[in-house]
């Protein structure tokens, strides 16, 4: 496989793994809660798309998009809100319940089998660029990612929402004595973390044409680890972790040598560990307390 | 507890106070941190509030501002109940509380700290007039505006802490220990802020544990003494001994 290709290929799948960090980072944020039920909502999303595809692309996303969002601030409204006061390992725990029972709901609802439509097959295609064979949805998703990450961005620090969304990622105590409305901050992170998983749905969906009730389960995972070799408490380490992760995956599987490829996850993991033994806190980790005079 | 000497009537053009606390009680699982407090600030009067280590004094105020929850007894701000609120909707009804430590949001610049003091901001008067105002106080802040709150010194945090919190046009301001972990000069410059904040007409709570500092400062100034108010001082009491050394050891 020619170099250019697998680099694209690469970082197409870092970017993917990058945005489901950054779902899982941004409410980590708020909420001290490395929220485990992220997968299902993009498995949620995904099946509107497939459900509705045949109503055309723009409904379709449209749906899928809402579904992403309303199911993570219905996971913030009856489950995470109630809980807020308890400690993370309470949190991480009920987001693995909810986890699995959402995956049991789309299993009685869709059954087991998986799914299936041709959602924007157009984009599973390849064009040739520079002597380079690229599929054109890795294109995409590299540069739907970089207008997401700078939508982000722009929201962050340049919006007084996401001033606050901010303030309640350092200090969420301090942030509401300030007046900063919890309830608000953190259902609307939770709707742009929902927002970001139904991209991610699109993607994953347009790339395999099939969804069953466990779909977003796999990248979920990579992607939380991702997140906490990143360092999971600042939404830079969440978004560079997830992207090293998918990144490493994929040129794993492009350049391991035929007989090896397939123990690519243990390489990948192999690398996680030696991460965490050199920074146990993640490769960007906050510097934590600074000493002040 | 209720007959404390004030000037009530000479401050106020109403009868009632504008901070009125009766009774509250806070606890901790159970454990009892504040027993049965009452005390009041009337408009434009500055309050102290000194005492001990663990005598309940950032358990009170931490309930006044909704922080942690009163297990009985009320607190109402021109006649409205505190107690029960958010500590977000305690803000916007005109209470605010400086918190020990000073909290600074490390990654924040000193303009982006400013602005989020005005979240719950209750005037009309603009936003930008309103921090060359509080710019005009510290003038600190305007030189370092664009810096991360992290790499101010404490002197400077402190200020930053004050600033932003009368962002939301306080009538109520309370501040927990501003004097804590500050070089002399600092403490300085932040009650001689505090004394022109008084001087607009902000009235003022100010929880200290500098007794002799915090008698001459203030109007009048209630000790606190194992989650009870023991005594009640005015500036003149400042050099008395034996006041102080009743104050801190129960009479």
């Amino acid at each position: 496989m020619h170099f250019g290709q697998s680099l694209i290929d690469a970082l197409s799948l870092g970017a993917l793994y990058a945005l489901v960090a950054l779902g899982i980072g941004l409410v980590f944020g708020v909420m001290r809660l490395a929220n485990f039920a992220h997968g299902e909502i993009i498995t949620g999303a995904a099946y509107a798309l497939i459900f509705t595809w045949h109503l055309g692309p723009v409904v379709s996303v449209f749906v899928s998009l809402l579904v992403g969002v309303v199911l993570a601030i219905l996971m913030e409204l009856l489950v995470f809100r109630r809980l807020r006061t308890t400690t993370p390992a309470t949190l991480l725990i009920a987001s693995f319940g909810l986890s699995f029972l959402l995956q049991r709901v789309y299993e009685a609802l869709f059954g087991t089998n998986v799914r299936t439509a041709p959602v924007a097959s157009g984009l599973a295609g390849t064009v040739t660029v520079l002597g380079l064979r690229l599929q054109i949805l890795s294109l995409v998703t590299i540069a739907l990612t970089a207008v997401l990450l700078l939508a982000v961005h722009y929201f962050l620090t340049r919006t007084n929402l996401g001033l606050q969304v901010r303030a309640a990622s350092t200090d969420f105590r301090t942030a509401r004595l300030l007046g900063v409305r919890a309830d608000r901050v953190i259902m609307l992170t939770f709707g742009i973390s929902g927002g970001l998983a139904a991209v991610v749905a699109f993607v994953m969906t347009v790339q395999t044409g099939a969804v069953g009730p466990t779909f977003g389960v796999p990248l979920t995972v990579l992607a939380l680890v991702g997140a906490v070799i990143g360092g999971i408490d600042r939404v830079i380490g969440s978004l560079v972790g997830g992207f090293l992760m998918g990144f490493a995956s994929s040129f794993f599987s492009s350049w391991l040598p035929e007989g090896i490829v397939r123990f690519r996850d243990a390489f990948v993991f192999l690398l996680v560990i030696l991460v965490l033994l050199v920074k146990p806190a993640g490769l960007l980790a906050g510097s934590g307390t600074v000493e002040r005079t | 507890m209720s007959d404390l000497p004030g000037k009530v009537a000479a401050t106020t053009p109403t009868q009632t106070p504008l901070l009125d606390v009766r009774d509250l009680e806070v606890r901790y699982s159970g454990v009892p941190a504040v027993k049965g407090v009452s005390f009041h600030v009337d408009r434009g009067e500055t309050v102290g509030l000194i005492g001990p280590n663990g005598a309940g004094k950032s358990s009170t105020v931490l309930a006044l501002a909704g922080a942690v929850r009163a297990s009985s007894g009320s607190a109402t701000l021109d006649g409205v109940e505190l107690t029960g609120h958010s500590p977000e909707e305690v803000v916007r009804l005109g209470l605010s509380l400086v918190p020990e430590g000073r909290n600074m949001f490390d990654g924040l610049t000193v303009t982006e700290n400013l602005r989020l003091g005005a979240v719950a901001r209750r005037s009309e008067v603009p936003l930008t007039a309103a921090i060359a105002e509080v710019v005009e106080l510290f003038p600190i802040l305007g030189e370092f505006r664009d810096r991360p709150a992290g790499l101010l010194s404490g002197g400077q945090q402190q200020q930053l802490a004050i600033a932003r919190t009368l962002l939301a046009a306080p009538r109520m301001l309370i501040l927990d220990e501003p004097s804590l972990g500050l070089s002399p000069t600092a403490v300085d410059v932040v009650f001689d802020a505090l004394g022109r904040i008084r001087d607009a007409g902000t009235s003022v709570l100010v929880v200290e544990q500098r007794a002799e500092f915090t008698i001459a400062f203030c109007d009048r100034t209630h000790v606190l003494h194992d989650g009870r108010l023991t005594l009640a001082l005015t500036p003149g009491a400042a050099h008395d001994a034996d006041l102080l050394t009743k104050a801190y050891f129960g009479s």
